[in-house]
């Protein structure tokens, strides 16, 4: 069954129309550019300095108050949206795997940028950057970003998201958002490489996702040889109730950590099981934001 | 210590793939985890610090070895050589006769031996050995010298409660006797030195019981409590001697207490109707025995019973022992007999004595008739046919000859000096010292054979005979009733009444009820069926035989003809059990104990153990 279907592209319009009606960014919680320019929407007054372009003095206000004011418009530009999507062999695994789900995900979010004539650029890592689509603009671009995703596999090693934000960052392009998608099991932390994208006026958005069976690994009570899917790595250890327990325990903080982090920076943050339907995570998402109700 | 089966040992070898299993530790389930950064955590960072949780798995290792051990030692069968030299051979009398039945041992006397049974069963070491005796009706061996201790539980299950008299000496007797064969069986290749011991198990309702400890190696249990019982200790009914239809009945009740028995009645019934009501109230071991006497032609089942006033009727004595409040008899119907007189000139002597038998159907004739009515008794007077019809006949002083006698001159002082006293005919009759003037001599002709002289006169010459034909018996009395002083004495109507019971056969004759234990002998023409009480049956075959001993109290059948069997033993009506003796296999020192068990007993329970730990370490290491 291909990814992308018919189904999918459809789920994609409904979305698109959904997040019309929205402001733009609200869905993402970006802001505007704090340029001050020759947009057209009004921004504040302040006073009138000698050397001013006459053409921006509100008159009405002069006439009403005696009083030079001139009128500041914000500046309106593009928005750039980087995803950066894991593509490490730990986002293989699951029913269905988790790299599907972020694929999907991804695809929407940018489909919705696209359509609001924001630039968007895909960026796959694991341990370091594996692929990238270039910046594009514009809707017709979206079959282009659907074919590249539907090319990417989840094979990259262990995720070190610092070191993947660090060569992101040294590339040469505006400050934007950036959505990473990804289950952040980096050995390192995620931290680190969210930091880094912070410290460099990009505003990250996190969505971050997890199979049923990583929140609730029942089959593993016992004796087990345990193959970790991203290194490759077996160890045999016997699984006990209170292992289980503890891992539940370390699995929820580590959730947990995910949102306190992003409540503590105010980022984006979108956290979802595998279970879900990619469309429920978008509106879920919009929702949060206040979008829609 | 030896072992039984020292090639099990070669089990132990399986503790080779324990080991490698171990050392390979099998291939496990493989499952995929996406990341492990939380085991790591798990295991890594917080690893185990007790020595405990380090060896676990070793102390897992050690404990399956060693539960292999035990279960390959098990199987070897290890034994001590002081079991076998220890070993004992059992023999258990159980007496399961009527006193058994006794309601004083929860629920029953028996039950409580069949407990302390199962009990020395259970306290048999393996090397132990036992046989099983029943001491009831007759004894019986139930089960042969075995060590299989589920084959003698279910001996002892099959024992059946009996009304039957106690045989302890017999079956003592017959346990000593297994004991020897057993032990000569061995001969001297053995050396196992069992000596046989003899367990009996009773109420020592027996006679003579403290007799039967003839030695040491005879230890007696002891069931049931002094317990009082009133019980019918004799019941017997018996035809009247001057009445036809009458009959008597004796009846005995004993007091088997120590106290009085209070209020009680002895009601008697024929058919359900009640002819006789005795209240008595014995003293302590009071025997109260009286004569009752009744008359009926009609048969039926005569009962006694032991009750009790109760508020609107008799209730039944609810007492220890049911079996010895009832008594049945036998009573069966009397028949009449057609008689029909030919005397020439009538005899009213005669004529009454026959009438005042109620049975007979007395008919007359003066003329000789010309035919005689079949299956009826004829009796002449004086006037004989020349050939005497078929039938049963009494002539009385013929006057003339016949085809069976001649009849010659009078005979010279006919004293009776010679009597068949064991003829039924002259039962109850003395005919010494009576005149019998005018009694003519009676030569008998060769059609006669040779006739039974049942009283002659000095001179040898027959007085009164009998012929027996293939078509009916005749007597003959050659006394003339006018003249002699025959007619005046009590031993004519008697004489008169055997001779008809005689002709009768015996039929409507009162049958003795059978004690329980006795035996009784019948005849049967063809195969005929057994009915007990309880409505088993048994084949019988044609001939004469001996059936019994009788088991069970109630009336038993042989096709049609019934028979009474009352408990009637004093013995077992005794209920007071000697207190001398120990009441349970405990206190009598027979039971082994736990330590009597077998090697491998210990082994497996000790391997249960060893699973169980092995359990526990299993779940500790999934749980904990």
């Amino acid at each position: 069954m291909p990814l992308f279907d018919s189904d999918f592209l459809k789920k994609l319009e409904y979305l698109s129309l959904v997040s019309k009606r929205v402001f733009r960014g609200s869905l993402m919680a970006q802001r505007r550019t704090m340029a001050m320019g020759s947009g057209i929407e009004f921004a504040d007054h302040r006073d009138y300095t000698p050397g001013d372009d006459f053409r921006y003095i509100d008159w009405n206000l002069f006439a009403r108050h005696n009083q030079l004011l001139l009128k500041r418009f914000q500046e309106e530009e593009d928005l750039h949206v980087y995803f950066l999507v894991d593509a490490s062999r730990s986002m293989a695994f699951g029913d269905p795997p988790k790299f599907d789900f972020a694929r999907q995900v991804a695809a929407a979010l940018a489909y919705i940028a696209l359509a609001d004539l924001d630039r968007i650029a895909v960026t796959l890592f694991s341990k370091d950057i594996l692929g990238d689509f270039p910046l594009t603009r514009g809707k017709g671009r979206i079959l282009s970003l659907l074919k590249f995703f539907e090319n990417a596999e989840a094979s990259g090693e262990d995720t070190d998201l610092e070191r993947v934000v660090t060569g992101f960052i040294h590339r040469d392009q505006r400050r934007g958002l950036v959505v990473i998608v990804s289950d952040l099991y980096d050995p390192a932390g995620f931290e680190k490489g969210l930091d880094l994208l912070r410290h460099r006026k990009y505003e990250p958005f996190v969505v971050q996702m997890y199979d049923k069976y990583e929140k609730e690994p029942d089959g593993m009570l016992g004796d087990v040889e345990m193959w970790d899917v991203e290194s490759g790595d077996t160890r045999k250890v016997t699984v006990t109730e209170k292992n289980l327990k503890q891992y539940r325990q370390l699995f929820d903080d580590f959730q947990e950590k995910i949102r306190t982090y992003c409540n503590n920076y105010n980022l984006g943050c979108a956290r979802s099981s595998t279970e879900i339907p990619f469309d429920e995570l978008i509106l879920r998402m919009m929702r949060v934001a206040g979008a829609v109700r | 210590m030896s072992f039984l089966h020292p090639g099990a040992l070669v089990w132990a070898l399986l503790a080779i793939p324990v080991v490698i299993f171990y050392i390979l530790k099998i291939r496990l389930k493989r499952v995929p985890v996406s990341t492990v950064i939380f085991w790591r955590q798990i295991f890594d960072e917080k690893k185990p610090q007790s020595i405990w949780q380090r060896l676990r798995h070793l102390v897992s290792l050690l404990v399956q070895l060693f539960l292999l051990s035990l279960l390959v030692f098990s199987l070897a069968e290890p034994f001590l050589t002081s079991d076998s030299k220890n070993a004992r051979r059992l023999v258990l009398v159980i007496d399961n006769s009527a006193s058994m039945k006794a309601t004083d041992g929860d629920p029953t006397r028996l039950t409580r031996a069949k407990e302390e049974a199962l009990a020395v069963i259970r306290g048999l070491r393996f090397t132990d050995e036992m046989a099983v005796l029943s001491a009831g009706t007759q004894p019986t061996v139930v089960c042969g010298i075995t060590g299989h201790q589920r084959t003698l539980r279910e001996a002892i299950d099959s024992i059946p409660a009996t009304d039957g008299p106690t045989h302890l000496a017999e079956a003592i007797a017959a346990a000593k006797r297994l004991g020897e064969e057993e032990t000569s069986n061995e001969g001297s290749t053995t050396s196992s030195g069992k000596e046989t011991e003899i367990v009996v198990i009773t109420d020592g309702g027996t006679p003579d019981f403290a007799k039967l400890q003839t030695s040491d190696k005879i230890k007696f249990i002891v069931v049931g409590a002094k317990t009082p019982n009133v019980a019918i200790t004799r019941f017997q009914t018996r035809r009247s001697a001057i009445d036809p239809i009458g009959y008597e009945i004796l009846v005995e009740v004993t007091n088997q207490s120590d106290e009085e028995s209070g209020p009680i009645r002895l009601a008697i019934k024929l058919n359900d109707n009640l002819i006789e009501i005795k209240p008595l109230n014995l003293k302590p071991n009071e025997k109260w025995s009286e004569v009752i006497e009744n008359t009926t032609a009609d048969g039926g089942l005569l009962i006694a019973e032991l009750v009790t006033k109760g508020e609107k009727e008799d209730v039944p004595l609810v007492d220890a022992l049911a079996a010895d409040n009832v008594a049945r008899a036998v009573l069966p119907v009397r028949l009449p007999q057609p008689t029909h007189m030919h005397s020439p000139s009538g005899n009213l002597f005669l004529q009454r004595v026959l009438e005042a038998n109620p049975l007979v159907q007395l008919t007359q004739s003066k003329e000789m008739p010309k035919s005689f009515a079949a299956g009826g008794i004829t009796v002449f007077h004086r006037e004989v046919p020349a050939k005497l019809p078929p039938g049963q006949i009494l002539v009385v002083d013929p006057a003339s000859d016949c085809d069976l006698w001649t009849v010659g001159e009078k005979l010279q002082s006919p004293i009776v000096t010679q009597q068949e006293k064991e003829s039924p005919l002259m039962a109850h009759v003395r005919l010494d010292n009576i005149l019998m003037p005018e009694a003519k001599k009676l030569t008998f002709t060769h059609a006669a054979g040779k006739p039974s002289v049942l009283a002659g006169a000095v001179s040898g010459d027959p007085l009164y005979a009998l012929i027996e034909r293939p078509e009916g018996k005749v007597l003959v009395l050659t006394v003339h009733l006018e003249m002699g002083d025959l007619p005046f004495r009590t031993a004519f109507p008697i004489l008169a009444m055997n001779a008809l019971n005689f002709f009768n056969g015996g039929q409507g004759e009162l049958r003795e009820s059978l004690a329980t234990g006795s035996t009784t002998s019948v005849t049967l023409a063809t195969e005929a069926t057994l009915r007990a009480p309880d409505g088993t049956e048994k084949k019988l075959p044609a001939g004469k035989l001996t059936v019994g001993p009788f088991d069970q109290v109630g009336v038993w059948t042989i096709d049609k003809d019934e028979y009474a069997v009352n408990l009637m033993n004093a013995a077992e009506s005794d209920l007071r059990a000697p207190e001398d003796y120990p009441s349970s296999a405990n206190a009598a020192g027979l039971v082994a104990g736990f330590l009597g068990r077998p090697v491998w007993y210990y082994l497996i329970a000790f391997a249960w153990a060893m699973a169980a730990l092995e359990w526990y370490l299993y779940q500790r290491r999934w749980i904990s």
